[in-house]
């Protein structure tokens, strides 16, 4: 699907300066010896890891013993065996319900600061600063920051809900509360869709708005009917970037429910238990990287047919 | 626009604006608290006595977790990780973009559209395989184990190579007909015209390893060489990590200097994001 495109993206403008006359086996040695460093970190620490991490989970591979080939007998325990991986079917209903939740907040956050701050001059650079703050912080800090804020007694968050008469809730460790507050940090961390989306509202020509207005459009229709669907596909493109990271949620996830032993199950009733974290404490806690590797791959799978099937939506839609 | 449109327009960014910068308030201010004084029911910006209301900051919280807490040493070798890999890999990257975009040989652009293609394999599925290749080259918990295994990024060749091909080649042409060579041409000619794109690069590959948790994390097992989120982490899930005051200081010694890149940066990043709509 994607390959033609790179090709034609590879091809580009290179073409023509091949053509160009020049001290030719020179050029080929020179060729290779800049891009042989570049050439052995793919070849030792991607293609190779992703080759064998396709052969692994065809195996009982841990740190025990030697890697035994099993078949397809992970995938069909990991799918079917909720003796062996009880959690499993957990932490991809989690995973799930944190996409469903988390993507659109993070767009629908993400195109009303846009559209707000494409609305003013004085004190736009300003406002995109603070608004892009969030993104630029290290999860481990996120992580932390908002543990305190959610902290039931003495959180920021709970002392304001106090102040208009809300009762404070135990957001951290009530299993209903745990992905809504997951999804409002990961909405608190839209800036980088807020960026993409003010570059689509600069592309939105103020010829049409104009024409729009003329005709008696109000600003809810222009919305509606002119810079919504120009926007689409800048939202296209966030929604399959946004559901690919959000089905990979994992540092977050892990220093929220850092400590108190509670990271080896992922919050309250493994309500924070995520795939990713799943993966990893399958990997490195419970020693099954066999288990692992498959688990990487039906993510794997399962991102590509998701993929797949918001491009074939759009298709229709556009049809 | 109306005046009271203008107005209620404002009136929301300031409070989207609050709501992203409140909590980076809340964390400084909790730093330099006292312990007993973050126990409030009534919220405070202020580092203020809980009992008599008066000015009562402390730095003894940043003591402690620089010293004790291990965020000292940490703080040091994410120094030392970016310092050493942010310019390799810029080096690396662009010594490769250079050749895919200006240096025909046979294969290259079957190569370039292999290695495009193992950026579409998510990073997760990478990772156990990944520490097992670091195991068996003898990086694991070293330093090497940090650097090494980052040390080039398929997207930045990507970027980096779409921005040398648009310069124009015939200055480059001028430069080979004069007799230069190759490399003389990369550092006399397209290094220098590439400052905004190296500039784009080289910050967000900052940002990215200053503020990476997962890879530290997975690679390393000696307390000595944790990085900046690493230890953060740790000290969260640590006995300590219940003393918010002690907590919100570390996260203020991993978010200050990001914050500093950003202000001085700020241009260049955001346009580098509208530019390549990818992070890291």
């Amino acid at each position: 699907m994607t390959a033609p495109v790179l090709e034609r993206v590879a091809a580009g403008p290179g073409r023509r300066a091949r053509r160009r006359p020049g001290p030719r086996r020179r050029d080929h040695l020179t060729g290779w010896l800049l891009i042989a460093p570049a050439l052995a970190y793919f070849l030792v620490f991607l293609l190779y890891p992703a080759l064998s991490a396709l052969y692994y989970s065809f195996t009982d591979w841990n740190l025990r013993a030697e890697a035994n080939w099993v078949g397809l007998a992970n995938y069909a325990d990991l799918l079917f065996d909720d003796v062996k991986y009880p959690h499993f079917w957990k932490s991809v209903s989690v995973t799930l319900q944190y996409t469903l939740i988390a993507v659109p907040l993070t767009l629908v956050s993400a195109l009303v600061q846009a559209l707000l701050l494409n609305a003013v001059r004085r004190g736009a650079n300003l406002f995109r600063l603070l608004l892009f703050l969030p993104v630029v912080t290290a999860e481990a800090a996120v992580g932390a920051i908002w543990r305190w804020l959610y902290d039931p007694q003495y959180g920021l968050i709970n002392t304001l809900l106090g102040l208009v008469g809300i009762p404070g809730q135990n957001w951290l460790n009530t299993p209903e509360l745990v992905i809504p507050a997951l999804a409002f940090i990961a909405a608190w961390q839209c800036g980088i869709s807020m960026i993409i989306y003010l570059a689509g509202l600069k592309g939105v020509p103020a010829t049409i708005q104009e024409a729009a207005v003329i005709d008696g459009a109000g600003p809810w229709q222009r919305f509606w009917r002119v810079t919504f669907p120009m926007l689409r596909p800048t939202t296209f493109y966030l929604l399959v970037t946004g559901v690919i990271a959000a089905l990979q949620v994992f540092g977050l996830v892990y220093v929220i429910f850092s400590g108190n032993g509670r990271s080896v199950t992922g919050g309250p009733e493994q309500s924070g238990l995520t795939y990713v974290l799943h993966l990893y404490l399958f990997a490195f806690r419970y020693d099954a990287m066999g288990a692992a590797c498959a688990m990487s791959f039906i993510l794997l799978v399962f991102i590509m047919i998701v993929t797949a099937l918001q491009f074939r939506f759009v298709r229709q839609e556009a049809a | 626009m109306t005046r009271a449109r203008k107005a209620s327009v404002y009136v929301a960014l300031v409070l989207l604006a609050a709501v992203s910068v409140v909590p980076f308030l809340w964390m400084l201010a909790t730093s330099v608290k006292h312990g007993q004084d973050i126990y409030n029911k009534v919220p405070t910006l202020l580092p203020l006595d809980k009992k008599t209301g008066e000015w009562a900051a402390t730095l003894g919280n940043y003591e402690y977790v620089l010293g004790v807490g291990g965020l000292g040493s940490a703080f040091v070798n994410s120094v030392w990780v970016c310092a050493v890999l942010v310019p390799a890999k810029l080096l690396i990257d662009a010594l490769a973009a250079y050749a895919f975009a200006r240096i025909p040989f046979p294969g290259r652009d079957k190569l370039f559209v292999i290695m495009l293609g193992g950026m579409m394999v998510p990073a997760i599925t990478l990772l156990v395989p990944r520490i097992h290749v670091t195991q068996s080259l003898g990086m694991f918990d070293s330093g090497w184990g940090l650097i090494v295994p980052n040390i080039a990024s398929v997207l930045d060749i990507f970027l980096l190579r779409q921005f040398f091909l648009s310069l124009p080649a015939e200055l480059e042409e001028a430069a080979l007909i004069d007799g230069a060579g190759r490399m003389r041409i990369f550092w006399r000619v397209v290094l220098p015209l590439s400052k905004p794109v190296l500039a784009v690069v080289t910050i967000t590959s900052f940002l990215f390893h200053w503020n990476d948790l997962v890879w530290p994390l997975l690679v390393t097992n000696d307390p000595e060489l944790y990085t900046l989120p690493l230890a953060l982490q740790q000290l969260v899930a640590s006995p300590d990590g219940g003393r918010a005051y002690y907590i919100m200081a570390g996260a203020t010694l991993a978010v200050l200097p990001v914050i500093a890149v950003l202000l001085v940066f700020q241009r260049r990043i955001l346009q580098g994001i509208a530019f390549t709509g990818l992070k890291g």
